[in-house]
């Protein structure tokens, strides 16, 4: 593109203010749309060079690139409403971390509510506080569109973004969604006071897990061992995951999943995603150790002690390519 | 409904020469400008396009020592070769083009516009007259009648809509592919449902067969040589289909490259000629054609029993990667033996469905019957918006080509869900079924030389197993996830019978036959022909396919 795309920001949670704010800085026209008034209220204070239409169809109308930046309950209402006003030359970013009911992936659910083919996915250690804080951030974008990509490079042109790209757009959203997952995980393992290594056995479970279930789905392993799978994991405040880690904390400490829940700020879209996924491994004949130790703590069918432990004694089975023989 | 007495005019408007001659220069033109510009932009240089050209074409001259135009060929590459030494920059363009040319003469020289016009004008007989009058004389007289299959084809579906898309576009048709006989029936479907000649790229090798040349010429066809694998003839044929497109007129695609080898619907699909649907229309909005849109419609074909499947099976089942890509000695080569299958579809009253689906345009969206494309939603969508880059519409071959792999996914639901199944396959997957139960230990390829621990199967059993898979299809069907055809109306004693007959009228050993009250299994490399049809409805707990095997018939 020769000019500055022009970007539409759906959701005014933590991610839309701070996609706002950086755009802003980089005078990048761009839009917000939130659905709640008193948050167009709240971006409209914040965010001064953003525009804060009240209407939808304003805020997407004549925009190069639509970003979703709502969480996964929300993403179908979200495209379907975007849906009305979509024209197949838009590019849309999806930076949900979660799935639907029945787990279908956020650019599926895009792609069954709108006209839109040009779909890239949002992955990797982001980091809305970070990125609030303008310090470098790392980032992939995968699409199977290489203009997707293109455009991304152009809107971000200037700002403290490294950016690494993927065709691989299932295996992106996996990775993101079952992350979610395993810092539900890591979160039971503080609160049970396990020790460093057992949280990171069970990380490195939950990557093992998520792996499995992106390639039984199609994906290429290559992501999870990318800035994607691994490379999310191993800081501790990425997105989501620190409402995800406050939650498998509470949960440990015996707290209910709803008072654990109300206790944060914004959705916990683990939970869901942890259940859809243990649903879709048993229709695939997949093992998805510690995704099912999670879901059973969340359906109160198993003490987080139990279960994670029950994960912990798991060998971990090397698998790919570079399997060693014996 | 009356399709027969509505023969469209508007757009029966015959390939005319000057169409032709036009469609050449541009052709030329616009290859040598793309070459041109990819040198500019950093790709190949256009003496390294020229010379891969005359690599692949060396070769392949050297291996087909049974090509016709070999001594031609040959002259005309010694030709380029002695320029290409001592050429300049423009010389190497004027080679380009001279090499675009040579081929565009070849894939257009076949096409007959005369014949396409009296074609179009004057309505052809029934099809068994047309078979007649080009069955090699020596057999019309010791057979005098050919029998008539008029009464065989069934057209079902959506044909009124596809009248309107060709009425308010140019229609791209994809088949199923697993009969040479194809071409010829969806021809004559096309002029059953009263619409003009649609053209097609048949296989030049399909032009040297007396009984189907004919034909190839009167349903306008221009030829592809599968043979050459010079990567400029490629994109010299893709352009030539682009402009035929773009010309308005309808084409036909095979969407799966070549027959079907396991007989199972094509899964995974061959993008690239499809593609040029998406082309087709960016160049149609960029001068501004009165009526730019393109439309993909699938159509199904089904036979209860197909003229070559015992060489397509055999095909399929040797070792992988050494089955051919080009067939030329099989049953279709053999007139005799296409008018025995013909009398035996008579004399069986065995139907050929043809099922039109309804279209897509190039993005994968369907489209009403005012050519509108809806969203998966059910709004309506400017499509044109899809091809825009700066608000212009641009050709973009990475996102073209997406946007086409997004066809091939809905065109590959449409075989599936209009796939008409019929006792054949039924009989054959539960055979296949019983004897893979009762082996568990073989795998397919071991189960179909051994034929496994018994050596025939009680009717009893066999006729359960039907009677399972009856329930299910009839259950798929009132979904709409498949079609039954006329011979699954009875009961599973009834189809079974009505199996092993049709088993037995055409082929050399039948794939199945009664012994008393036992079931022997005589082909079972037909059985797994038959039952592959029902390959991706998930109604065997194991697929009869290895993942090889999937990817090999689908190449």
């Amino acid at each position: 593109m020769a000019t500055r795309p022009k970007m539409a920001v759906i959701g005014g949670g933590p991610m839309g203010r701070a996609i706002g704010r950086i755009l802003g800085k980089l005078s990048t026209p761009v839009s917000i749309w939130a659905r709640r008034p008193e948050l167009r209220e709240r971006l409209r204070a914040e965010l001064p060079g953003v525009e804060v239409p009240a209407e939808l169809k304003a805020a997407v109308e004549g925009a190069d690139l639509v970003m979703f930046a709502v969480p996964a309950n929300e993403l179908e209402l979200a495209a379907k409403h975007y849906g009305e006003f979509a024209t197949g030359d838009q590019i849309v970013l999806s930076a949900t971390r979660g799935v639907g009911p029945g787990f279908v992936l956020p650019h599926e659910l895009i792609r069954k509510q709108t006209c839109i083919r040009k779909i890239g996915v949002l992955g990797g250690p982001l980091h809305a506080r970070e990125l609030a804080l303008g310090r470098q951030i790392n980032l992939v974008v995968a699409s199977r569109f290489p203009e997707v990509i293109e455009s991304v490079r152009a809107l971000i042109a200037g700002a403290p973004v490294a950016l690494s790209s993927s065709r691989d757009v299932l295996g992106v959203e996996v990775a993101g969604a079952i992350a979610n997952v395993a810092s539900l995980a890591a979160g039971m393992s503080e609160g049970l006071e396990l020790s460093d290594t057992a949280r990171g056995v069970l990380l490195t479970h939950g990557l093992a897990d998520a792996k499995r279930l992106g390639v039984a789905l199609g994906a290429d392993e290559v992501t999870f061992a990318g800035l994607a799978g691994v490379g999310e994991l191993i800081p501790r405040n990425v997105t989501s995951m620190d409402r995800h880690l406050e939650v498998g904390r509470r949960l440990a400490k015996g707290e209910t999943l709803p008072s654990a829940l109300s206790a944060v700020e914004g959705h916990v879209e683990g939970v869901a995603t942890a259940k859809a996924a243990v649903e879709r491994a048993t229709v695939l004949r997949l093992k998805l150790p510690l995704v099912a130790a999670v879901a059973s703590v969340l359906d109160q069918q198993a003490s987080p002690k139990e279960a994670l432990e029950a994960v912990l004694h798991l060998g971990l089975e090397l698998e790919g390519r570079g399997r060693a023989r014996a | 409904m009356d399709w027969e007495s509505r023969v469209s005019y508007r757009k029966a408007a015959p390939m005319r020469a000057e169409d032709q001659a036009r469609i050449k220069d541009e052709l030329e033109s616009r290859v040598a400008q793309a070459y041109t510009r990819r040198t500019e932009q950093g790709g190949p240089r256009l003496s390294e396009v020229l010379e891969d050209s005359l690599y692949h074409e060396r070769r392949r001259l050297k291996e087909d020592r049974g090509s016709p135009k070999r001594e031609a060929d040959n002259h005309f590459w010694d030709q380029v070769q002695a320029e290409l030494r001592r050429a300049s920059e423009t010389t190497e363009r004027t080679l380009l083009r001279r090499v675009a040319r040579h081929y565009t003469e070849e894939i257009a020289g076949n096409f007959n516009p005369r014949v396409y016009q009296s074609v179009t004008r004057a309505l052809p007989p029934a099809l068994g007259l047309l078979l007649n009058a080009v069955s090699p004389l020596k057999l019309v007289r010791k057979l005098p009648e050919l029998p008539s299959i008029d009464e065989q084809v069934v057209i079902q579906g959506e044909v009124e809509h596809l009248h309107r898309l060709h009425d308010l576009g140019t229609v791209i048709m994809v088949p199923t592919h697993v009969s040479n006989l194809d071409s010829i029936i969806i021809g004559y479907a096309l002029y059953r449902m009263g619409l003009p000649p649609f053209i097609y790229g048949a296989g030049l090798n399909l032009f040297s067969n007396p009984l189907i040349s004919f034909f190839m010429h009167n349903l306008g066809a221009y030829t592809v040589d599968r043979k050459k694998q010079d990567p400029f003839y490629k994109d010299v044929l893709k352009e030539y289909a682009t402009l035929t497109l773009e010309s308005g007129y309808d084409n036909i695609f095979f969407p799966g490259g070549t027959r079907s080898r396991s007989g199972s619907i094509e899964m995974r699909l061959k993008l690239g000629l499809l593609g040029t649907g998406v082309s087709a229309y960016v160049h149609n909005l960029r001068r501004g054609a009165p009526q730019p849109k393109i439309y993909i419609v699938p159509a199904t074909l089904s036979y209860q029993l197909v003229l070559e499947a015992e060489t397509l099976i055999d095909d399929f089942l040797k070792e992988v990667g050494k089955s051919r890509y080009i067939i030329e000695d099989d049953e279709f080569s053999r007139p005799r033996q296409v008018f025995e299958f013909m009398s035996k579809l008579v004399s069986l009253d065995s139907k050929i469905h043809v099922t039109v689906s309804r279209g897509f345009d190039p993005f994968g969206n369907p489209v009403d019957d005012d050519g509108q494309s809806h969203d998966p939603c059910g709004r309506v969508v400017d499509t044109a918006r899809y091809t825009w880059r700066n608000k212009e519409p641009v050709i973009d071959a990475d996102r073209d080509a997406e946007y086409t792999r997004e066809v091939g996914e809905q065109i590959s639901q449409s075989f599936l869900k209009d796939n008409v199944v019929e006792c054949t396959h039924v009989v054959a997957l539960a055979v296949f079924g019983l004897m893979r139960a009762r082996n568990p230990r073989l795998d397919v390829l071991r189960l179909l030389r051994t034929g496994g621990s018994d050596e025939d199967l009680e009717l009893t059993a066999v006729y359960r197993e039907v009677e399972r898979l009856l329930n299910e299809l009839r259950a798929k069907a009132q979904r709409s996830e498949i079609r039954l055809g006329p011979s699954l109306s009875g009961d599973a004693t009834e189809v079974v019978t009505d199996a092993l007959a049709r088993y037995t009228s055409y082929h050399n050993r039948p794939a199945a036959q009664r012994r008393g009250d036992r079931l022997v299994p005589s082909d079972r490399n037909l059985i797994l022909y038959y039952q592959n049809r029902l390959e991706g409805y998930g109604l065997q707990p194991f697929p009869a396919l290895t993942k090889d095997h999937r990817a090999l018939s689908s190449r």
